[in-house]
């Protein structure tokens, strides 16, 4: 483990006058691998991290897969300790004042788990009521009011093993605001959830903000990060690449134009041959059933569509649009700035 | 301090419900019940074939020792089955005290295991014609109830290993197995090697089966009860070694991130 950096507190605000702050949060893991001849890797998940949220702020996290996102959280949740940097939520220290931080935190993730199958909804939270120290008298009417903000209400007594995912999903938001966070860490909350529950999600976290709880979520998915959050950073290599309003992030891909061709079969070297192309700025390629998407950021004074069309040759295609970028435009843009290789500095000139 | 009671008492019970696997009518019965009845009969008629002790030896001690599969295994269970669910994560978010959370746990396990050597020792009495005089009564569901908490606690410090080991479950069957042998419930404790009775003596189970078959025989519970007080002690030696094993493992997750939380 590495020395975690004793930073003085001045460069903190004044006691919890942010809900969420990090200063230069590294996280790293060492592996091993082997047993004759073993290899030590050190991964760097976090990689020096500065962050401010202020109360009330809906504030997103948003990045590739092994981007830092969750590694993130689990710092500021106190569920790891920072290999360097300081955090604090609402003015504690996540390392050493953890019970304070816990007090005032709520935790929720996406997917299947984290709840108990074999019991009701209303048992859970019973469960987790006194885990988080709600007092007896006010369970009763604090869990009613949850199952009527999650839009629960009339399922308390069935088993969650028959809940479907996004019903989960709500549970699990009913859960983390028990006891009446002022931080919500939502962690990918919408991930495998069909498009209406995702939509009511999104309902129920904006409901939130309203209310005055600070919500940090991290997502895949910009529509909603662009729906919800009033700031949003883009995580990449275990960095913040960029930080700022939707509005503001859409800049990252300003003076582009974007082409979008619905394609079967683009194989690598037809992408490759296309990122080689001149004016070509950005390619993504995603999957849509059993169509690709294949989306080519250009310079807005160079159209690449007759370009593109012939490395395309053979490929069965269909529609193919021409359109202003957006925010997701703006994001594929700077994780694939953060994940070219960095110069290497070559020698000082006398 | 009511709140303290309340995650003790109802979170224990909830946990209970929620993590320990053989809540199911059928399972219960089966497993917790039929089962051992049957080894406690295996037992006891080797040991009236080979003629090695009487038939109160085998009965009574194999009756405590059925506490023992509860206890062991829903103690581990009481930890290691947060995993299965994921919800480890939520547990460890929360800003109570870990021992009122798990020791907590161990409750409503050293009830079930009460309640299957109560009524082992009962059915096994009845069908092999042990006499157990009504004076003693008392004195032997002192002894069993001792003998539960104390394996609930030894089945929490296994728990607590599932903190850091994912196949824990490998653990508690070797340890089940091996209580069979090193309490001296089948085999005379004076005809064990010392290094088995030395390791016996550090075990649930031990005291309290001796402590019950000397009830059963006719001795006052006076007579027995520095017995009981040594199976109590093995117990609080474990939900102390539980506690800190489990604050250990807790604090090495957060250090090396060595646990799946989610």
């Amino acid at each position: 483990m590495g020395v975690r950096v004793a930073g003085p507190t001045h460069r903190f605000a004044a006691m919890g006058e942010h809900a969420i702050e990090a200063v230069g949060l590294h996280r790293s893991y060492r592996s091993r691998t082997g047993w004759l001849r073993p290899q030590r890797r050190e991964v760097h998940a976090v990689a020096g991290v500065d962050l401010t949220v202020g109360h009330g702020e809906l504030f997103g996290l948003l990045g590739p897969n092994g981007a830092g996102k969750t590694t993130t959280i689990k710092l500021l949740n106190t569920l790891l300790i920072p290999t360097g940097g300081e955090a604090r939520i609402c003015g504690f220290d996540v390392v050493r004042q953890t019970r304070e931080v816990r007090r005032r935190i709520g935790y929720v993730f996406g997917g299947d788990r984290g709840l108990y199958d074999r019991l009701s909804a209303r048992d859970n939270l019973r469960y987790f009521a006194e885990l988080y120290g709600v007092p007896g008298r006010e369970q009763k009417r604090r869990i009613a009011e949850l199952f009527e903000l999650v839009r629960l209400t009339g399922r308390e007594d069935d088993r969650v093993e028959g809940y479907s995912r996004g019903m989960r999903q709500r549970l699990h938001i009913a859960r983390g605001l028990l006891h009446r966070p002022r931080v919500l860490f939502l962690d990918e909350p919408s991930i495998g959830v069909d498009p209406v529950a995702a939509r009511e999600l999104r309902q129920t976290v904006a409901d939130l903000a309203a209310t005055g709880t600070t919500v940090l979520l991290t997502t895949h998915y910009m529509a909603e990060a662009d729906e919800l959050c009033g700031r949003i950073a883009v995580i990449a290599g275990g960095r913040i690449q960029a930080l700022g309003t939707p509005a503001e992030l859409r800049h990252h891909a300003d003076g582009r134009r974007v082409l979008e061709v619905q394609a079967y079969g683009v194989t690598d070297g037809q992408l490759a041959a296309i990122r080689a192309r001149p004016g070509v700025r950005e390619v993504s390629l995603a999957v849509h059933g059993a169509a690709q998407v294949l989306g080519v950021q250009s310079d807005a004074g160079v159209d690449v569509q007759a370009d593109v069309l012939r490395e395309l040759d053979g490929v069965r295609l269909g529609r193919v649009t021409a359109r202003q970028p957006t925010l997701e435009d703006a994001y594929v843009a700077i994780v694939n700035r953060a994940a070219e290789p960095t110069p290497v500095a070559g020698p000082v000139p006398a | 301090m009511s709140a303290l009671f309340r995650l003790v008492g109802v979170g224990g019970v909830i946990a209970y419900r929620a993590l320990f696997n053989w809540t199911t009518p059928s399972i219960f019965v089966g497993t917790l019940l039929v089962g051992p009845l049957f080894q406690l009969f295996f037992f006891a008629y080797l040991g009236r074939e080979f003629g090695v002790a009487d038939d109160r030896f085998y009965i009574v001690g194999n009756a405590v020792l059925t506490a023992a599969l509860a206890c062991v295994f829903g103690g581990t269970m009481a930890v290691a089955n947060e995993r299965r669910f994921g919800t480890l994560g939520h547990v460890l978010l929360s800003p109570r005290s870990r021992t009122a959370i798990f020791l907590g746990r161990v409750l409503p396990y050293a009830g079930n295991g009460l309640l299957i050597a109560a009524s082992t020792l009962t059915v096994a009495a009845l069908l092999l014609g042990l006499r157990i005089p009504p004076t003693a009564l008392p004195g032997l569901l002192l002894a069993l109830a001792t003998a539960s908490l104390a394996c609930g606690f030894f089945g929490l410090t296994l728990g607590a290993l599932g903190l850091r080991f994912r196949d824990v479950f490998l653990i508690s069957n070797v340890a089940v197995a091996l209580l069979l042998l090193f309490t001296g419930v089948n085999v005379p404790a004076d005809d064990l090697p010392a290094g088995i009775r030395a390791v016996g003596a550090v075990l649930p189970i031990t005291h309290a089966a001796d402590a019950a078959r000397r009830l059963a025989g006719g001795v006052p519970l006076g007579d027995v009860l520095p017995a009981i007080g040594a199976e109590l002690a093995v117990g609080v030696g474990y939900a102390v070694l539980a506690a800190g094993l489990l604050r250990v493992f807790e604090a090495e997750s957060r250090r090396r991130a060595s646990l799946d939380t989610l």
